[in-house]
């Protein structure tokens, strides 16, 4: 290989790297990337600034911060274009006894979310579509309805990137809401009590969040 | 399909029926960086808020007509891009040259002293900040957006030779900018 096939080469490899670290490579670009890191000296360190240029490149994005009200903002002008939604039916009597339970010392609370859940777990068997409602609840799929969750409202002043960088960074999934008093239902990535327990106590110590009752909990040993 | 990560086509299904629970979901997982790749596409943070939304209402509208033949997110990106340019132009704004954006933003600092005062990571976040309009777009639809080659190709609506060579001249750039401020990387 002449010198300048060889520059060609590199060129080539370097043009793809970003490629190869996004995960997008496939076929015979993939392999040809692969093996260029595994036989060329220069490739590892080339990997190195690509990396770099990843980091700087996710910081530069990340600074750019998005207003906190833009959901809400969102959700009037949508219901500008799409008309008023669905009379409320269960949604806002949900919302409001989540209100109430939040309200409540901790002692009753407790009792009173269990009540709750298991009236959201009603309302999931009972329409298991889950659509036309504002909130979603847990049985709008089968495999849904069986995993960990929580109930969570965030404050009115929260901001979105804060929740967003969160939720990624816990493996947490929005899988329902907000209801229009910005109820969310949150799938809990757990897979014992204890977990569960350490994970809830996480969300609910972040300054963003308002109020959090259990729900469906891991079973352990089962 | 793991129903916690209820997919995105998933949910666009659900918004072309006229299910308002699911734009808004879509709206929390795509906004942050839609509103990022908008408004440096625009440099305006103002035009970011008021395209972002507008790309969220249109998926509602246009949520029916949605195929499926690329992800939500590019197609989303799609018409971030389509907007953000119609704004641009409605504004008379024109893109910033390559030749000059191509230069390190204005200071009274030689390279060395810039390097003195900031490290390597800052560098280069700098020099990406400083690409032409052009190459930050490929750079950021890959480094940031994970975007594929051809991904990109449909965002930018440019053929795939045209992206892979963006973005080796967007490298190319980095590396020299990086050299002339004393971090060598070997390429180009």
């Amino acid at each position: 290989m002449s010198a300048a096939e060889k520059m060609s080469r590199r060129d080539e490899m370097e043009t793809l790297l970003p490629f190869y670290l996004n995960g997008s490579l496939e076929g015979a670009e993939l392999e040809a990337v692969e093996e260029w890191l595994a036989t060329d000296p220069a490739a590892l360190a080339a990997l190195g600034e690509a990396e770099a240029e990843f980091s700087g490149t996710a910081a530069a994005n990340e600074a750019i911060r998005p207003p906190a009200d833009a959901l809400s903002r969102f959700a009037r002008a949508l219901d500008a274009q799409a008309g008023p939604a669905r009379a409320p039916t269960g949604q806002s009597w949900l919302a409001s006894l989540f209100g109430r339970v939040t309200a409540m010392p901790a002692g009753v609370a407790w009792a009173a979310a269990a009540a709750l859940l298991a009236l959201v777990l009603v309302q999931s068997f009972e329409r298991p579509s889950g659509k036309g409602n504002d909130f979603e609840v847990a049985g709008a799929q089968d495999d849904l309805a069986k995993l960990p969750f929580a109930l969570v409202k965030f404050k009115q002043d929260a901001r979105m990137a804060d929740i967003a960088a969160f939720l990624g960074q816990n493996g947490l999934k929005i899988a329902g809401g907000p209801t229009a008093d910005g109820v969310f239902h949150l799938t809990i990535p757990a897979e014992t009590s204890a977990d569960y327990d350490r994970i809830v106590g996480l969300i609910a110590a972040q300054p963003f969040a308002d109020a959090v009752i259990q729900g469906r909990k891991p079973v352990d040993g089962g | 399909m793991n129903a916690a990560t209820e997919t995105d086509r998933a949910l666009v299904d659900r918004v072309a029926k006229g299910d308002r629970a699911a734009v808004r979901l879509l709206f929390m997982r795509h906004h942050a960086r839609i509103y990022r790749f908008v408004a440096r596409q625009t440099g305006s943070e103002m035009m970011a808020d008021d395209i972002a939304n507008e790309v969220f209402l249109e998926l509602w509208k246009q949520a029916p007509s949605f195929e499926g033949r690329s992800e939500v997110s590019t197609w989303l990106l799609g018409i971030a891009r389509f907007k953000a340019l119609s704004m641009l132009r409605k504004k008379k704004e024109d893109w910033i040259d390559d030749d000059d954006a191509a230069q390190v933003p204005d200071s009274a600092d030689t390279p060395e002293v810039v390097t003195m005062k900031e490290d390597k990571a800052a560098a280069l976040r700098r020099f990406v900040d400083a690409l032409p309009e052009e190459h930050r777009t490929v750079i950021d639809l890959a480094y940031y957006h994970g975007q594929s080659v051809t991904e990109i190709g449909e965002v930018l609506d440019i053929p795939v030779a045209t992206v892979k060579t963006r973005m080796f001249y967007a490298r190319k750039k980095l590396g020299e900018a990086l050299k002339a401020a004393g971090y060598d990387r070997g390429w180009p």
